[in-house]
């Protein structure tokens, strides 16, 4: 019994009235359940998933594409979101095929949990988030301290006119703990923030001596230093390399913008751009990522595409539309926010692949430099190929040793000079995707994984 | 323009199926979206409608001293969707807690002010407005050398909201809501650098095609300066910062770090408190017309009004909603939002409300024109557009890359900035330095972007990071 049952049927009839007139036609119906509990020294919040559901049905009319969704499934909406684009239909009038391949696959998944959140039940949940508040508080100088922890079961139903028919049942779960400490009116904090495709065996590391770790993290801010400013040698730890990665490097691989001409790396495709111990991939297959998929919104399977290797840029993530325009496969990169967004190319967990040099190594050949710690955000810059990286944290490096705290940092350059500067990889046993969310410039945002290892160059640090 | 009957019968047709015990809420929200997407000077896609329909119900329930608050969102217009929404709703009470005996809720007995927000023609003829939009703006590039927009979109969201609550409220309106986002790229020449791109992100209540002749020449002409930028000096500056800039600053520090919700956890500052310059006066506006943060009532039903946060310089008041004016021993300053601009715009009832800014707006000053700013400034930096600021929610400090600005020497604009990074606190204890405490000229002249009305700012100095 899946959540899109009851509807399938009325769906479906919607799409087979629009193939019946478009050279080709898709749907994607998406439901969704879950919960989240926060909870922090003042109150109780339990919020139950909203029960939203929709389809969202896209025709190809010859001339291209168009869309139209809606919330109701059953009634009049979705009987005029069919009627509007069969309307579009017998008014664009033309002949072209639909760009790329249509996919026929036809298969079903669902997430396996081993300790989900939902069968914990809503007061062990609170109980655990209590527990998780309480050792995070009990660190002297902590004032306050969120916790969220959550879970959503999303389904979503792919279907086209060539025969494809993909429903997945994704469960996702995420747990942040947020310590605040205060000193004379001036707050600062720390976070820990774990989340992949599961329950929570896939939140690892929420556990007292974690927990306390972040907390005195927050403690310890209150006294960090200015960072630096200006031009340094740079050394990321795992979560800024996987920033690096996903929101520097990666969005210029959307292939969608090298149909657009808007992305600096499309002249670079087969070119060395790093030293041959980088590489970077993305794989929406990765097993449990917070940013894994099943399938992509055109019917795709998840998989892994390696991006650069060992110092070439090889590979871009398309959908059917720009892998049929620049001569490539689609790579399972079709990705809509929900179905009130259009598809686009899109990212799912991105990582830089490990190296050979311990982080002491890497740390003893910095001369003046800093250590930038625990990555908080980013921004792309598709054409222009400029870096904006933010991190909670950092140390300064001095003659090979790890020396003063510093405060929160933004990092910034061009992402090729970066890359082509890199010194050194750091080697690692297994990749842990961090969680995170990001949107197609300002809009359409869903769920990412980063991660990596650390990596060492030189940017520009400053302000945050 | 008020709202027509399905969203406000919904509203009233869930809140009659609920059986509730008082005190309760119920939103209704009726949206439909239509956008179009192009690639280059073609249209990509186009979208429409795109429907949702929804309501969001809200129980509080007080046990023990404290008040159990219980949300819960649904699409399924049915009887049976009612009454599941509602077992969530009662289920997550049960559990919850508030630090509050009880809330207010309003009557609805206030007259709301009359806020413009929706644009007519838009409203009756949405995607007939969207493509004459889209023709002004794709016409503005047309011949021009060197310059084209490479992506983007124009989003309209037409939305009804209604409110009914025990306390006997009866609220609708209906609002538009434009996002637009044009990523504008300057290449060829013969110098042969690469091309510069200059990515403009705006919302709005309503078209504004005769603005775009003037916009369209400064966004080429931004895109064209990126082509030679070079990265800032490093070094404590003088910083001149733009409407646009602002935006992505104040309205995040203020509606955090003056609300409610910040106050309960102590990291408000203090009403009465120095927080900024004496020539300094910030107000909330929630009917500030055009703006997207703006509306007759905010989303508790409750009439929009002016509330003003920094009072010369002073902390003048922080932001409430029903909730947290009830835990604080607090009034309501209308400031209940379920949502705030952008991807989440036309699903406002999946949300409950939250104490936040509406319309940001800073008081002009005596600093003159932005030319004046600059001259002031003698020896700095003017910042046009930053990549991301984010002020951090708790310590209010931002930062970001300088996606275009200008170098400032002796007093007059000089070379294009790109790269490096500006930022500092936005806020800070009494004697530490802040955004807000270094203000050295405040225009003369007020713009809006996004929710935020201000004129420039002078600030001597912030961190610039750069070569």
């Amino acid at each position: 019994m899946t959540l899109l049952d009851d509807h399938e049927g009325d769906l479906t009839k919607g799409l087979e009235r629009l193939a019946r007139r478009a050279k080709f036609a898709e749907m994607m119906g998406q439901a969704s359940r879950g919960e989240s509990v926060m909870i922090d020294t003042k109150s109780t919040v339990v919020s139950p998933q909203p029960r939203l559901a929709g389809v969202v049905y896209r025709v190809w009319t010859g001339a291209r594409w168009a869309e139209a969704a809606t919330s109701d499934l059953s009634g009049r909406d979705l009987e005029a979101t069919v009627a509007r684009l069969e309307s579009e239909l017998g008014r664009a009038g033309g002949s072209e095929p639909p760009p790329g391949e249509s996919t026929t696959t036809r298969a079903t998944w669902t997430t396996p949990t081993r300790r989900s959140l939902e069968e914990l039940g809503r007061e062990g949940t609170i109980r655990l988030g209590k527990e998780v508040r309480g050792w995070a508080t009990a660190v002297p100088g902590i004032v306050e301290t969120q916790v969220r922890l959550s879970w959503q079961d999303e389904e979503r139903l792919y279907a086209n006119s060539a025969g494809a028919r993909c429903l997945q049942q994704t469960v996702r779960t995420h747990v942040i703990a947020v310590p605040i400490a205060m000193e004379n009116g001036r707050p600062a904090f720390d976070f820990l923030s774990r989340g992949g495709v599961g329950g929570l065996e896939r939140v690892p590391g929420l556990e007292e001596p974690e927990v306390r770790k972040a907390a005195e993290s927050s403690r310890e801010l209150l006294h960090a230093k200015a960072p630096p400013t200006g031009e340094l040698e740079v050394l990321l730890d795992d979560t800024v390399a996987g920033l690096l990665a996903h929101e520097s490097f990666g969005h210029g691989t959307e292939a969608d913008q090298f149909v657009r001409d808007r992305s600096y790396l499309k002249p670079l495709v087969g070119q060395v751009v790093a030293p041959p111990f980088l590489s970077i991939s993305d794989d929406g297959a990765f097993p449990g990522g917070w940013g894994s998929i099943y399938c992509d919104d055109e019917g795709h399977p998840g998989q892994k595409t390696r991006l650069i290797d060992h110092g070439r840029f090889v590979g871009a993530l398309h959908d059917r539309e720009s892998a049929a325009v620049l001569g490539a496969k689609a790579t399972g990169s079709t990705r809509r926010s929900n179905f009130l967004s259009r598809a686009f190319v899109r990212m799912t967990n991105t990582y830089v692949e490990p190296g050979d040099r311990t982080l002491e190594e890497l740390i003893a050949e910095v001369k003046q430099g800093v250590l930038l710690e625990h990555g908080s955000s980013g921004i792309e810059d598709p054409l222009g190929g400029q870096m904006q990286l933010k991190v909670r944290k950092g140390h300064k490096i001095e003659h090979g040793r790890l020396t003063d705290l510093v405060g929160s940092m933004a990092l910034s350059g061009r992402v090729l000079d970066f890359l082509r500067a890199t010194k050194g990889v750091g080697r690692s046993n297994g990749i842990e995707i961090e969680s995170g969310f990001c949107g197609k410039g300002h809009s359409d945002y869903l769920p990412v994984g980063t991660g990596g290892v650390p990596v060492l160059s030189r940017a520009i640090v400053g302000p945050a | 323009m008020s709202a027509n009957g399905s969203s406000a019968e919904l509203a009233f047709r869930a809140a009659s199926l609920l059986k509730a015990e008082p005190p309760w809420e119920v939103v209704a929200e009726r949206s439909r979206r239509y956008e179009i997407h192009l690639q280059g000077t073609r249209i990509e896609l186009e979208r429409g409608p795109v429907t949702a329909e929804g309501y969001g119900v809200r129980l509080l329930r007080p046990r023990g001293g404290t008040l159990g608050v219980g949300f819960q969102a649904s699409t399924d217009v049915s009887l049976e969707g009612v009454a599941a929404a509602a077992d969530d709703a009662n289920a997550a009470a049960r559990h919850a807690e508030f630090p509050a005996k009880s809330v207010e809720l309003p009557s609805g007995n206030e007259s709301a002010p009359s806020v413009p927000v929706v644009d007519p023609k838009l409203w009756s003829d949405p995607l007939g407005a969207l493509r004459g939009y889209v023709d002004t703006l794709l016409g503005e590039f047309d011949g021009r050398n060197g310059v084209v927009p490479s992506f983007g979109s124009v989003k309209a969201v037409l939305s009804e909201v209604s409110i009914t609550n025990s306390s006997g409220l009866r609220a609708a309106f209906s609002s538009t809501t434009v996002e637009l986002e044009v990523a504008v790229k300057a290449f060829g020449g013969p110098e042969g650098r690469p091309p510069g791109e200059y990515w403009v992100n705006d919302a709005a209540r309503r078209l504004e095609p005769e603005r775009l002749e003037r916009s369209v020449d400064d966004w080429c002409r931004y895109a064209a300066d990126v082509r030679r930028a070079v990265p800032p000096p490093s070094g404590e500056l003088p910083v001149v910062l733009t409407t646009e800039v602002l935006d992505g600053i104040l309205p995040i520090v203020l509606g955090t770090r003056f609300s409610g919700q910040a106050r309960l956890r102590k990291i408000a500052p203090e009403l009465g408190s120095e927080v900024g310059v004496p020539e300094l006066t910030i107000r909330d506006e929630g009917e500030y017309a055009w703006s997207p943060g703006s509306a007759p009532y905010d989303d508790e039903g409750r009439p929009h009004v002016k509330t003003t946060l920094i009072d010369r310089g002073a902390v003048g008041a922080h932001l409430y909603d029903a909730l947290y004016a009830s835990a604080l021993g607090a009034r309501s300053t209308a400031s209940a939002r379920r949502t705030t601009v952008g991807p989440s715009a036309n699903l406002r009832f999946a949300f409950p409300p939250h104490p936040e800014a509406s319309t940001t707006v800073v008081l002009p000053g005596d600093g003159g024109s932005l030319d004046e700013l600059v001259e002031e400034a003698g020896d700095g930096v003017l910042v046009t557009q930053l990549g991301w600021a984010q002020p951090d929610p708790v310590s209010s400090e931002f930062g970001g890359e300088i996606r275009i600005g200008y170098r400032i020497r002796g007093g007059k604009i000089a070379e294009p900035l790109r790269g490096g990074t500006v930022g500092g606190a936005g806020l800070a204890p009494a004697g530490a330095a802040s955004l807000l405490r270094n203000l050295a000229g405040i225009g003369s002249s007020s713009e809006r972007s996004g929710t935020l009305v201000s004129p420039p700012l002078l600030a001597r100095p912030l961190t610039v990071a750069g070569a």
